[in-house]
């Protein structure tokens, strides 16, 4: 940390911030959970992490399919690893398969004869948390659920705080008749009821990660606007900016060296805030059944299955209860945040 | 107007026994009823007959054989007991209680529908024509003139004798843009060539086509509609004005109570005109039958459970072999019935649009009936209940070329018929390429329910080297697409028809087109002819015998692939609603589903004696034996 | 200050308009409209299950029949013409005939305000019932036990969305204990139970969804309740009022009190549009005849005239109601000056 040259305020909020206990500690799992869910594929996969086949080492996590026949089995699709290790196990040659210890991915149906889906979470077969209706894998969805959430919402905040930062600073800096007509669009844009749009794109096109981040993208980068203007429209009559005016800086000087570093407590403030409503609007989206497509894995999907599914409790309960853990950590972070950057000196009388 | 139209709704009012309430019908001035005894409805003949396809004529032509059936068997209970409420439900409030126009397709329409007797019905078990509100029926020789000598004993639910004049009105009704229903315009346009009235109960249909018997029936009837009630209204609004409209009816029940958004409730007439006819008798025997609003699912099961509703459909596997377990079931308080029966099925299938480039070949058509693990969905997800639906009709006795066999998922033969069409290379994902491109097809689908189902299809397809991907759409969105043939593969099902149709599906005449149920653009020059001539044939057998060479042509060709049925009835009811043996027949609908059908509906009885024992065992914690009736007399295979 | 909120009530109308036009044209482009749902239901194509067909609707329309079918919806005229007609008979205060229900909009929507009004005016009530105290206690007892005790249940409140406390609780209460109904409005047999019976039962059904409508606002409430008597009680005045030798407890209450209501003064505003659009998805999951389910309903059934009219009455509500807001901070609030 030392060898970042940081100045002297920044470390005190850094300082401030790792002093508010729930919120530091909730960054840093959060941290360590995202990092961890871009290699989901190493702990909840079903192909194997390491096969050892007749002297040789294979790594099939990542690439290509190795197809059955690489294995000397009689298939061209996509090696059956779990069938692979309970072979090799039953030959005993020294042939061996290290899976993951979720041995499933997020969308195969894992389906037997007589057994019928959904089943209850059972560690023998590798169910961590159960299956769904249609036998995949409650634990892989989950997972790989939280990442495309947890992508999208990053995705789509960098997004959003792109084009808000850029009008809503445009608005309160140069005022006027500009920031007059933004101020009518905004106002229509935030009463549009946007199920509608995603509606029409969905019936036009397969709704995909990207299309449906530029239907959020459309409709949520009013909000960063409206931030953007008060607090650009606050510093725009601060003494220092009148002053560099009066020395003759530009304007885009002015706005890039000396209002947006001003203001930058204010969007770090909000960030988190804005990927748990990333979130939360993706998994609506997903539960409603106008989201991401069939069989793409998310939360909202889960909810839906889950509470059609209420006998079938682990499904609901599991989502409900990562929901309320990711979304509870991120809030913690936010206001440690907020906490950190616009500390309130409180007046207690004893 | 006003005056009239409320004369005319008193009128319809005062033939139900418990009309007390009628809440949302416009309610009747004092001293406007009608006597029940009114006479033939008579007025503005001569403006009715003014319509071409309707003429008048004074006698019959000669050498008429007039047919009837009375000696069919009963299929009624005779312990039957009178009296109770069946208690069922809708998942919404309909939203009209017109049965034609606008909106009136919902699924309560069946309450109101058959509530309106067919001319002539059909026996259940033996399939024979049986009378309804006609006695007597013949045909000419010319094979394309249905006779009708209608029941003079039949009213109307105000007291109104059915008429001749009512079966030619209703044919102008059907004809008229008034009702804004052009499928019926269409339709009975194509179909009716006139209808000549001889006398008050004599009436001739003259078809546009050349038919045998049953399809003569089948395509020149209609139901019947009230000209006195019709007549006057039918103008630019009378969808609007006949919207929450009671319709007098032939039926044994009639509307005597409605809160809009919750019930309806259906009385019994007392006094029903068919009630003692022999096919008729010991049937439609609760005094009232009230439906209620239940808009979730899982509150459908809870009020079932708790007996605040007496049966419930349990087709759908989940319901049959989770849901519905339990105490209630286990004590016996509710029975399960479990009935195979023969009557036509719905067609689900998946249809390749030929005018895909990949999709033209059909090798990588039969490339894909071979991916698609039918079979696992079958076993799996719909627990072995439903049966593969090897060729693309079922429940159509004769009519089934029964030799044919659904392809089934084989690796190696969808390898080898994707390998003749060029697909022979793999990609490093697994699917296979050829030239650059992916063999990657997109299915559209508008059943949310479904995509557990096209998930399995979806990841087994992955092993052959195919991939697809789901587009799902709402309902009609994905109904416009297939019209529209912005599709590569369509999924979708078709209502079941009691008579099957090929033409509209696969003749080329519909094939490139927007706006045709030809989802697959299937342009074939082979089949054209058969089609032609299926839809013209008259003899049975010969008609038969072209249904078996279309569907092998549509099997070789494998333009669709057809997937699963469900050719049962299956549903629970509480232990004091009690069926007649056996509870269904090979040709019947779910009379809990569809308690007022003409032909086998209203067969149950509520006995309140068991009734009364069932909630006192209750309240004491006893049980009965627990019954589950699997009936598979005319299971096939 | 009277010209400033005469100008802000002058520019509801652009805004207005903005709006209508704007959703009126894209009901126009999508896809599966009365028209084409009208087709796929002769086909007994509608939802998710295949119904038996008759043998009427297998035919194909033709573009005529096609074209009076539209005419008979209102759809045959360009987006622009089609527009001004309905603005013309909004501003007569006709909101028009639902294509789904035959009934005039203006009467499907009177019928949902009952309720709507009970849950969103119930709701609104605890609310402030509940963080007002709340509020002050948390702030009076800052760091403290209950302090934090209560801020855990809060933080959850406020970070799940409240559709998902709704299903955690039909879960947990109505499926798993059933301690509750699964949803709805009243029972079946409402209308036979004793006026003391029904009241009971409203509340019995009213006690899962309530709790989900609340678990959002209650938060933010709270928090903010809580923060602003904070600050107050941080400010000179009320150091300098202690100082002076007046009890804690009566500066609280005649000073800093005062002023804290302020930031919940401008939260009124946005609670009066809430009372009316409660929550669709709520609505949904608990099965209530709501304002919030109709306008969901009448989007999936893509009734036109419908979603045109709750559109009408919400966007009025917000836009009256952000004025109304600042209205209310003007009258706490004496130093506020618009200009």
């Amino acid at each position: 940390m030392t060898t970042l040259p940081l100045d002297p305020l920044t470390r005190k909020k850094i300082h401030r911030f790792r002093s508010i206990k729930r919120g530091y500690y909730s960054a840093i799992f959060l941290a360590a959970a995202i990092l961890l869910s871009f290699g989901a594929e190493l702990f909840v996969n079903s192909r194997a992490l390491i096969v050892r086949y007749e002297g040789r080492f294979h790594f099939p996590t990542y690439g290509s399919i190795l197809p059955g026949t690489t294995f000397g089995l009689d298939y061209r699709y996509e090696t059956k690893y779990r069938e692979l290790k309970r072979k090799f196990k039953a030959e005993g040659r020294g042939n061996w398969v290290l899976l993951p210890p979720a041995p499933y991915n997020a969308y195969e149906n894992d389906l037997t004869e007589g057994i019928y889906p959904p089943t209850a979470p059972d560690a023998g077969s590798g169910h961590w948390l159960g299956t769904d209706s249609t036998g995949r894998d409650v634990l892989a969805r989950l997972v790989y659920g939280f990442r495309t959430a947890i992508v999208f919402s990053i995705l789509l905040l960098l997004c959003n705080y792109t084009i808000g930062v850029t009008i809503g600073c445009a608005m309160g800096y140069f005022g006027g008749k500009f920031d007059l007509f933004f101020q009518r669009i905004i106002e229509i844009w935030a009463n549009v009821p946007f199920l509608y749009i995603i509606i029409i794109v969905a019936s036009i096109m397969i709704p995909n990660f990207f299309t449906l981040m530029m239907i959020m993208l459309f409709f949520g980068w009013i909000q960063m606007t409206w931030y953007m203007r008060t607090a650009t429209y606050k510093q725009k009559s601060r003494e220092y900016v009148l002053a560099a005016r009066a020395m003759g800086a530009s304007d885009p000087y002015i706005i890039f060296q000396h209002i947006i570093p001003n203001t930058i407590s204010i969007i770090v403030t909000f960030m988190p805030f804005s990927i748990s409503s990333g979130v939360v609007v993706l998994t609506s989206l997903d539960y409603l059944g106008f989201g991401l497509p069939a069989p793409t894995p998310s939360w909202g999907e889960l909810l839906r299955q889950g509470t059609s599914n209420l006998d079938a409790l682990w499904i609901v309960s599991s989502v409900v209860v990562s929901m309320i853990l990711l979304l509870t950590m991120v809030t913690f972070v936010g206001e440690a945040v907020r906490e950190a950057f616009d500390p309130k000196k409180h007046t207690v009388y004893e | 107007m006003k005056r009239i139209l409320s004369l005319i709704v008193a009128a319809a009012l005062t033939g139900i026994a418990c009309s007390k309430k009628a809440e949302e019908a416009p309610k009747a001035e004092p001293g406007s009823e009608r006597t029940a005894a009114a006479g033939i409805y008579k007025d503005g003949l001569d403006e009715l007959f003014k319509h071409p396809k309707l003429a008048r004529a004074d006698a019959l032509p000669k050498g008429i054989q007039w047919l009837t059936n009375d000696s069919d068997p009963v299929f009624a209970s005779p312990n039957a007991k009178k009296g109770g409420t069946y208690y069922t439900y809708m998942d919404s409030f309909p939203l009209t209680l017109r049965t034609v126009g606008p909106d009136s397709n919902g699924s309560f329409r069946s309450f109101l529908f058959d509530n309106q007797m067919d001319l002539l019905h059909i026996h259940p078990e033996t399939g024979n024509l049986t009378p309804g509100l006609a006695t007597h029926w013949a045909t000419n020789k010319e094979q394309n003139t249905l006779y009708l000598k209608l029941d003079e004993r039949a009213r109307w639910s105000d007291g109104v004798p059915v008429s001749a004049y009512d079966v030619a009105f209703s044919l102008k009704f059907y004809l008229s843009k008034e009702i804004v229903a052009p499928w019926y315009n269409t339709q009975y346009g194509e179909e009716y060539d006139t209808i000549t009235v001889f006398d008050d109960h004599t009436v001739a249909i003259k078809s546009v086509n050349k038919r045998n018997l049953q399809d003569l029936v089948y395509y020149a009837t209609m139901e019947i509609r009230p000209r006195h009630f019709h007549e006057k209204l039918l103008d630019k609004d009378w969808v609007k004005n006949t919207n929450w409209m009671i319709e007098p009816n032939t039926g044994p029940y009639q509307i005597s109570k409605i809160e809009k958004g919750k019930f309806v409730t259906f009385a019994r007439k007392k006094d029903w005109w068919a009630k003692d006819l022999k096919y008729f008798k010991n049937r439609f025997n609760t005094d009232f039958t009230k439906v209620t609003v239940i808009r979730d699912p899982n509150v459908v099961f809870e009020h079932f459970k708790k007996g605040m509703i007496d049966a419930l459909p349990l087709v759908i596997p989940e319901y049959w072999h989770n849901k519905a377990t339990g105490e209630p079931f286990d004590k016996g308080y509710i029975e399960k019935v479990w009935f195979y029966h023969q009557r036509p099925q719905p067609i689900y299938g998946v249809y390749f649009n030929q005018d895909v480039e990949i999709l033209k070949d059909k090798d990588v058509r039969i490339g894909i009936s071979h991916a698609l693990n039918i079979d696992k969905v079958l076993k799996t997800v719909l627990r072995g209940d439903y049966v593969r639906m090897e060729t693309n009709t079922l429940g159509h006795g004769a009519m089934d070329n029964k030799t044919i066999k659904g392809r089934r998922f084989d690796l190696a033969k969808a390898d080898a018929h994707f390998k003749k069409a060029g697909w022979a290379e793999r990609g490093p994902d697994g699917i296979r390429v050829k030239n650059g491109k992916r063999l990657s097809l997109r299915v559209t689908y508008g059943y949310a329910t479904h995509a557990d189902r096209l998930v399995i299809l979806k990841e087994e397809a992955k092993k052959a080297g195919l991939e697809l991907t789901l587009q799902k759409l709402d309902g009609a969105a994905s109904f416009k697409a297939m019209l529209e043939k912005q599709h590569e593969i369509a999924y979708t099902g078709w209502g079941a028809q009691d008579r099957m149709q090929y033409w509209g599906q696969y003749h080329s005449d519909n094939a490139h087109k927007t706006q045709t149920n030809n989802f697959g653009n299937v342009d074939d020059k082979v089949l054209d002819p058969w089609l032609v001539a299926y839809k013209d044939e008259f003899d049975l057998k010969k008609k038969a015998e072209l249904a078996h060479k279309i569907q092998q042509r549509i099997h070789d060709e494998a333009y669709t692939v057809t997937l699963w049925a469900a050719p049962y009835i299956r549903f629970g009811h509480w232990r004091w609603m009690r069926f007649p043996d056996p509870v269904a027949s090979m040709r019947s609908k779910d009379a809990t589903t569809y308690p007022f059908d003409g032909d086998w509906g209203g067969v149950f009885w509520i006995d309140e004696d068991i009734k009364k024992e069932t909630q006192a065992a209750m309240k004491a914690g006893k049980g009965f034996p627990p019954v589950t009736l699997i009936d598979t007399r005319h299971k096939r295979g | 200050m009277s010209a400033y909120f005469a100008r802000r009530f002058l520019l509801i109308l652009p805004t207005f308009l903005g709006v209508t036009m704007m959703v009126f044209a894209v009901t126009r482009f999508v896809p599966g409209g009365p028209v084409e749902r009208m087709i796929a239901e002769a086909q007994s194509m509608q939802g998710d299950q295949v119904r038996d067909s008759g043998k009427v609707g297998q035919a194909a329309l033709s573009e005529e029949q096609i074209q009076d079918l539209k005419e008979y919806y209102g759809l045959d005229k360009p987006v622009l013409v089609g527009y001004v007609l309905w603005l013309k008979k909004i501003l007569v205060l006709d909101l028009g005939i639902s294509t789904r229900y035959n009934e005039p909009v203006w009467d499907l929507i009177k019928g949902r305000f009952p309720i709507s009004i009970f849950y969103g005016t119930v709701t609104m009530v605890l609310t402030y019932m509940i963080c007002i105290p709340l509020g002050i206690l948390k702030a009076i007892k800052h760091k403290t036990v209950i302090d934090n005790i209560s801020s855990i249940f809060v933080f959850v409140g406020y970070a799940i969305p409240n559709y998902v406390v709704g299903i955690l609780m039909l879960v947990l209460f109505a499926s798993y204990w059933e301690i509750f109904p699964m949803g709805g409005f009243t029972s079946e047999n409402f209308d036979e139970l004793s006026r003391f019976g029904q009241m009971l039962d409203i509340l019995h059904h009213a006690v899962l969804p309530l709790t989900a409508y609340m678990a959002g606002s209650f938060a933010v409430m709270t928090f903010l309740m809580k923060n602003s008597l904070m600050d107050n009680l941080a400010a000179d005045y009320v150091r300098t009022a202690i100082a002076k030798g007046n009890d804690f407890r009566g500066a609280v209450l005649k000073h800093a009190l005062r002023n804290s209501l302020i930031p919940i003064a401008t939260h009124f505003g946005n609670n009066v549009s809430m009372i009316l659009m409660g929550s669709f998805l709520v609505e949904t999951i608990f099965n209530i005849n709501g304002f919030g389910l109709l306008g969901f309903d009448s989007i999936v059934e893509r009734d036109y005239p419908v979603v045109m009219g709750i559109l009408v009455i919400s966007s009025l509500l917000f836009l009256v109601g952000n004025i109304l807001s600042d209205i209310c901070v003007a009258v706490v609030d004496p130093r506020v000056q618009f200009k």
